[in-house]
C-alpha cells in the first residue's frame, strides 16, 4: 500500500508541475491583457472587446482563413488520390511518395523561404515581358498571395501524409473496395461512398492540423512581406501590446478546443481502438 | 550451477514441487466480481488446469498467485507460508503469458538469462545456463534470434525456458498456447507436458480449451463465477461430475426430460427407473417428491433404435468416424446428442423415428431447466 | 521542420508495402495509367520544390547579379556562411536545439508516462490535443504568453521583481524555456505510441523474473524506448534547430540564431548584397536538418518494430 500511495503522489507531482508549467504562463497571458498584475493599470476587457474592431484584424484573419482552405483543398486534392493509387494500384510508388512527403521536413520554413524569394528575385529579373512574368505577378497577388499557399501546402505535406496514412492504415482499404466492385459499385461511386466515408476521421484531423499550421505561420509571410494573422499579432504588438497578448490567447485555446471536438468526435465512432 | 538442467534425474530428486493453496480468495474489480471465495490446494509436483468459460476468474487466481494482482480477502499459501504480502519480484514463481512477453529489445539467450541477470549471476555463468535451457526447450540455434524473428511456437518456448530459468518454485501458465495455430499447439502441449514430469514442478495452467486440460493435466479444476465447482482428475470429472455445470461444461451432455421415481432416489426415464448417482444441488428435494428433473446423459451413453411408434425423431447426423453423431428431438421439443457406431447409423437416416434407451446403470439428475434442452459442446 | 506526429501517428503504417500481388480491385485500370493517382503530387512536389531548392544552391554557389562581373560560380559564399558572425549563429542555434530539446526528453518522458497510463481519459484527451496545439500552433502566440509572463513587463516578473534577480527573459536560457513550451508537447505526442506499445507481459514478466520497479524501466522499458526517446530527441533538435517565428516575436533576444540571420540577410537589414548569404545559410541548414533525418528515420523504424 506504502508503494501504492507513493506511486500516485508521484503522478500527481508530474502532473502538479506540467499544470504549472503550461498553465502559469496562459494564466498570466489572460492577467496581463486584462490589465491585472501589472503595476498602474486598470483592470478592462478593452483588448478583447477590441479585438474585433481593431485596424487589420478581420483583414488578416480573413486572409489566413483563405489560405488555409486553398491550403487544405490542395492538400488533399494531392495526397488523398496519391495515397489511394498507392496502397490499391502502385505499391511500388509507396517508398517515392513517402520520401517526397517527407523531404520537407529536411528544409526548415526559413531556408524554404529563402529558395522561394530568391526564385521570386531572379525571376522578375529575367522574365519581363514574357507570360511567365505573369505568373510570378499573379503568384505575389498581395490581395491572395499563392506563392503562401505553395509553400503551405509544402510545409504541411509530411505532417498530412501520416495522419493520412495512418487512418488509411486502420482500415482494410483493399478489402472495402473489393467488397464494394463485388457489389457492383463503379470506381467513382466506390470512392466518394465507400473509401471517404471510412476516411473522415482522418480527413478532419488533417484539415484541421493544416488549419492549426496555416493560423500560427509566421516565418514564411512574414520575410515575403504579407501581413496574415501571426504577422499581424506581432505588428500590433508594439502599440496594442494587450492585445496582441489577448488574441494568441484566444487563438490558442479556440484551436485547443477545436481540436478536442475532432479528437472526441472521431474516437466516438470507433469506440473500441486496437493498441 | 550447471548441473540441474543437463540431468532431468538430479533435477527431480534435488527438488520437489512445492505445495501451492489458495484460501479464501476474494477479488472483484469495481462491479465483477473475479474471485468469490476459491478455495483450492495444489500437490507438490501436480499439474493442475484451471479451467472454465471466460470471466470465471482463473486468470485472476493465476495473477495472484505470480503476485501481480492483490486479493481483497483471503491467503495464498506456498509451502504453507503465506506470500499473499510478498511482492511479485520475490515470490519466485515462473510463468509463461498468452502472447508476445519476450523482450524486444534482447535475443532468445538474453531473454532467458534476464532473470539471471537480475540476480547478479556472472555473465559466463547465466549464458551458460540459458543455452542449456534452449537446448531443454529444443531451440539451442535460436539463441541469437530476436523475438520478432521466431515465430508464435517457437517464441513460446523461449518463454517457458525463460521462466524455468530461476528454478520457480511454481510453473504458471497463463494460456500459453491459444496464441497458436493448432500443430504447434499439440506438439507443444506435450512437450509441456514431458518438461513438468521431467521436472517435477508444480504447475498451474490455465486455459479454457477444456481438451487441452483433460489431456494434460493430473487434475482440472473446473472454475465458475469465481469459484471453484470441481477439481479432480480428468477421468474422474467426466464420469462423475460433481455439479451440473461441470457436467455440461466438460464433454457433450444432453438433458432428458424425467420425473422423480415412486421410490426415493430413483427417476422414471425414457420408459424405466433408474438409479440416481449421487447428489446434485436441487436434485435431491425434486427426486423425493413428484417433481419433473432433466437427466444428464453422455452422448455414447444413449441407445438408438428405429422404431416406426417411437416419438423421437433423427433431425441431423454428423459423420466423426467410427462413430456418428445424432441429433435427435424429443416428442417435447428438446434435443438429445447420441453417438452410434457408424455401421449400425446406415439404419438410422435422418428423419426416421426412434426410440431412446439409456443403459441400466444410475444417472445424473439436475432440476427440469427450459424446454430447448440442454445440448452443448 | 514543423511538428510531425499526432497521437495516434507513428507506429503502425505500414501493412500493405510489401503486398506485390496486385488484386481484383486493379484489374480494370490500364497498368500505365496505374500511378497517374500519385502523378498532381509527384508532380507538384518535383516542381515547385526543383525550382524553391535548385535556385537555393545555385544561388549560395554563384556571385550576385549585381556583383562586378555578373553571376558566376564561386564558394566564398557557402565559406563565409561558416565564419565569423555567420558561425557563432549556426553554431548558437545548435547549442539552443540541443539543451532544449535533451530537456524537452528528459521531461517529456514521465509525462507521457503519467498521461498514458492515466485512468482518466479526459485528462488523456485533453493534454493530447492540448500538445497537439502547442506543438502545431508556431511560436508567435506561445512567445507572447511568455512574455506576458516572464518579459521584461511580465506579470510574475514585476510581481516577483525579477529583473532585479538577474532574470532576463531574452538570455539563452529565457528562450530554452520558451522552446520547452513547444517542444516538450511534441515530445509527449511522439512517445505516446511508444509508451502505448509497452505491453502489460513485459512489466509482468520482469517482475516475474526478480525484477523491481526500478530495474524493469532500466532494464527493460527505458532499452526498448531507446529509439524513440533518441528519435523523439533528434526531431525535437531539429524543430528547435528551424524554428524562428518565437525567436522572432521576442524582439531584442541577445541569442544568435542562424534563422535570424538569414530572415536579416534576406530582408537587407545588415548589408545589401547578402542574398547569396542566405542561401548559402539555407543550404548549411538544409544539410543540418538532412542529417538529422537521417538518423531519426532508421531509429523510428526500430522502434516501429519492436513495439508494433
Amino acid at each position: 500500500m506504502a508503494r501504492l500511495n507513493t506511486l500516485r503522489y508521484g503522478r500527481a507531482a508530474v502532473l502538479t508541475l506540467t499544470g504549472a508549467y503550461f498553465l502559469v504562463p496562459l494564466a498570466c497571458a489572460v492577467a496581463f491583457s486584462i490589465g491585472a498584475g501589472v503595476p498602474g493599470q486598470d483592470i478592462g476587457f478593452e483588448a478583447y472587446t477590441g479585438i474585433l474592431t481593431a485596424g487589420g484584424f478581420t483583414d488578416s484573419l480573413a486572409l489566413t482563413l483563405e489560405l488555409a482552405a486553398a491550403t487544405i483543398v490542395l492538400v488533399l486534392g494531392l495526397l488523398v488520390p496519391a495515397l489511394i493509387t498507392v496502397r490499391l494500384a502502385a505499391p511500388r510508388l509507396r517508398t517515392l511518395v513517402e520520401i517526397v512527403c517527407l523531404l520537407p521536413l529536411v528544409v526548415p520554413a526559413v531556408a524554404l523561404v529563402a529558395g522561394f524569394s530568391a526564385v521570386l528575385g531572379w525571376g522578375s529579373d529575367h522574365f519581363v515581358g514574357t507570360p511567365l512574368f505573369q505568373v510570378l505577378v499573379e503568384l505575389q497577388n498581395p490581395q491572395f498571395p499563392l506563392v503562401l499557399v505553395l509553400a503551405y501546402t509544402l510545409m504541411a505535406l509530411p505532417l498530412a501524409y501520416r495522419t493520412l496514412d495512418t487512418g488509411l492504415a486502420a482500415i482494410d482499404l483493399r478489402v472495402l473496395v473489393e467488397a464494394a466492385r463485388a457489389c457492383g459499385a463503379p470506381w467513382p461511386r466506390t470512392l466518394l461512398h465507400v473509401v471517404l466515408p471510412n476516411l473522415r476521421g482522418a480527413l478532419l484531423n488533417t484539415a484541421f492540423l493544416t488549419l492549426a499550421l496555416v493560423l500560427g505561420e509566421y516565418t514564411v509571410a512574414a520575410i515575403l512581406g504579407y501581413q496574415p494573422f501571426a504577422v499581424w499579432i506581432l505588428a500590433i504588438s508594439g502599440s496594442q501590446a494587450q492585445m496582441s497578448v489577448a488574441v494568441s490567447v484566444m487563438g490558442l485555446l479556440v484551436t485547443w478546443v477545436l481540436l478536442l471536438i475532432i479528437a472526441t468526435a472521431g474516437r466516438a465512432r470507433r469506440p473500441k481502438e486496437t493498441s | 550451477m550447471t548441473d540441474l538442467m543437463t540431468d532431468p534425474e538430479t533435477i527431480s530428486r534435488t527438488r520437489t514441487g512445492a505445495t501451492v493453496e489458495f484460501r479464501g480468495l476474494r477479488r472483484s474489480f469495481g462491479a465483477t466480481t473475479a474471485l468469490d471465495g476459491l478455495d483450492l490446494t495444489v500437490e507438490p509436483g501436480e499439474l493442475v488446469a484451471l479451467l472454465g468459460p471466460s470471466g470465471c476468474g482463473k486468470t485472476t487466481a493465476l495473477r495472484t498467485l505470480a503476485g501481480f494482482e492483490r486479493p481483497d480477502s483471503g491467503k495464498v499459501l506456498v509451502d504453507g507460508e503465506d506470500i499473499t504480502g510478498v511482492p511479485a519480484h520475490r515470490r519466485n514463481a515462473g510463468m509463461v503469458f498468452q502472447s508476445y512477453s519476450l523482450f524486444p529489445h534482447l535475443t532468445a539467450i538474453d531473454n532467458v538469462a534476464f532473470g539471471l541477470r537480475m540476480s547478479g549471476i556472472g555473465r559466463a555463468t547465466r549464458r551458460a545456463r540459458a543455452a542449456e535451457l534452449l537446448e531443454l526447450v529444443g531451440l539451442p540455434q535460436h539463441a541469437g534470434r530476436f523475438p520478432h524473428q521466431m515465430s508464435g511456437g517457437q517464441q513460446q518456448r523461449i518463454a517457458l525456458a525463460r521462466a524455468l530459468a530461476l528454478r520457480p518454485r511454481v510453473l504458471l501458465l497463463d494460456e500459453p498456447l491459444s496464441a497458436l495455430d493448432a500443430q504447434v499447439r499439440l506438439t507443444l502441449r506435450e512437450e509441456i507436458r514431458r518438461l513438468q514430469q521431467q521436472l517435477g514442478i508444480t504447475t498451474m495452467f490455465v486455459t479454457h480449451d477444456q481438451e487441452e486440460a483433460l489431456s494434460m493435466a493430473d487434475r482440472v479444476a473446473v472454475m465458475c463465477a469465481g469459484r471453484l465447482e470441481q477439481c479432480a482428475p480428468p477421468a474422474e470429472l467426466y464420469e462423475r461430475p460433481a455439479t451440473a455445470f461441470v457436467a455440461e461444461f466438460v464433454g457433450v451432455m444432453s438433458r432428458i426430460p424425467a420425473r422423480a421415481g415412486a421410490d426415493d432416489g430413483t427417476v422414471d426415464v425414457c420408459g424405466r427407473t433408474l438409479p440416481v448417482n449421487g447428489t446434485l444441488p436441487g436434485a435431491a428435494e425434486v427426486a423425493g417428491g413428484k417433481g419433473e428433473v432433466d437427466v444428464l446423459v453422455r452422448p455414447e451413453a444413449v441407445e438408438v433404435t428405429a422404431d416406426g411408434e417411437g416419438t423421437s425423431r433423427i433431425v441431423g447426423a454428423s459423420f466423426l468416424g467410427a462413430t456418428t453423431r445424432l441429433t435427435v428431438r424429443l416428442a417435447d421439443g428438446g434435443e438429445v446428442t447420441a453417438d452410434v457406431p457408424t455401421h449400425t447409423a446406415t439404419t438410422l437416416p435422418v428423419g426416421a423415428a426412434v426410440t431412446l434407451r439409456l443403459p441400466d446403470r444410475p444417472v445424473l439428475v439436475d432440476r427440469r431447466r427450459g424446454n430447448g434442452g440442454g445440448d452443448r459442446g | 521542420m514543423s511538428a510531425v506526429q499526432t497521437a495516434g501517428g507513428g507506429t503502425r503504417t505500414r501493412s500493405f508495402s510489401n503486398r506485390a500481388g496486385l488484386g481484383s480491385a486493379s484489374r480494370r485500370i490500364p497498368r500505365s495509367a496505374r500511378w497517374l493517382g500519385a502523378a498532381p503530387l509527384l508532380v507538384f512536389t518535383a516542381v515547385v520544390f526543383g525550382v524553391v531548392l535548385g535556385t537555393m544552391v545555385l544561388g549560395a554557389f554563384t556571385t550576385p547579379q549585381s556583383a562586378p562581373g555578373g553571376a558566376r560560380l564561386t564558394g566564398a559564399n557557402m565559406s563565409s556562411s561558416l565564419q565569423g558572425p555567420y558561425l557563432t549563429a549556426l553554431l548558437g542555434s545548435v547549442k539552443l536545439s540541443a539543451v532544449s530539446a535533451l530537456i524537452a526528453t528528459v521531461v517529456g518522458l514521465p509525462i507521457a508516462h503519467v498521461v498514458v497510463t492515466s485512468r482518466f481519459r479526459a485528462l488523456r484527451e485533453a493534454v493530447l490535443a492540448g500538445s497537439g496545439v502547442l506543438a502545431n500552433f508556431g511560436g508567435v502566440p506561445l512567445a507572447f504568453a511568455f512574455v506576458a509572463t516572464l518579459g521584461n513587463a511580465g506579470v510574475l516578473t514585476s510581481r516577483f521583481n525579477l529583473l532585479s534577480h538577474g532574470w532576463s527573459l531574452y538570455s539563452f536560457w529565457g528562450l530554452t524555456l520558451v522552446y520547452l513550451y513547444f517542444l516538450v508537447p511534441l515530445m509527449v505526442l511522439t512517445l505516446t505510441p511508444a509508451l502505448e506499445g509497452l505491453r502489460r507481459q513485459w512489466r509482468e514478466a520482469a517482475h516475474n523474473n526478480g525484477a523491481n520497479a526500478f530495474r524493469y524501466w532500466t532494464h527493460v522499458a527505458l532499452p526498448v524506448l531507446m529509439p524513440s526517446l533518441l528519435g523523439g530527441y533528434v526531431l525535437l533538435f531539429g524543430t528547435a534547430f528551424s524554428a524562428y517565428a518565437t525567436a522572432a516575436a521576442m524582439v531584442g533576444s541577445s541569442v544568435p540564431l542562424v534563422t535570424m540571420q538569414i530572415a536579416d540577410a534576406l530582408s537587407g537589414n545588415v548589408l545589401v548584397g547578402q542574398g547569396n548569404i542566405a542561401l548559402a545559410l539555407g543550404v548549411d541548414m538544409v544539410l543540418v536538418a538532412g542529417l538529422v533525418m537521417a538518423i531519426q528515420l532508421p531509429l523510428q523504424r526500430r522502434s516501429a518494430r519492436w513495439l508494433a
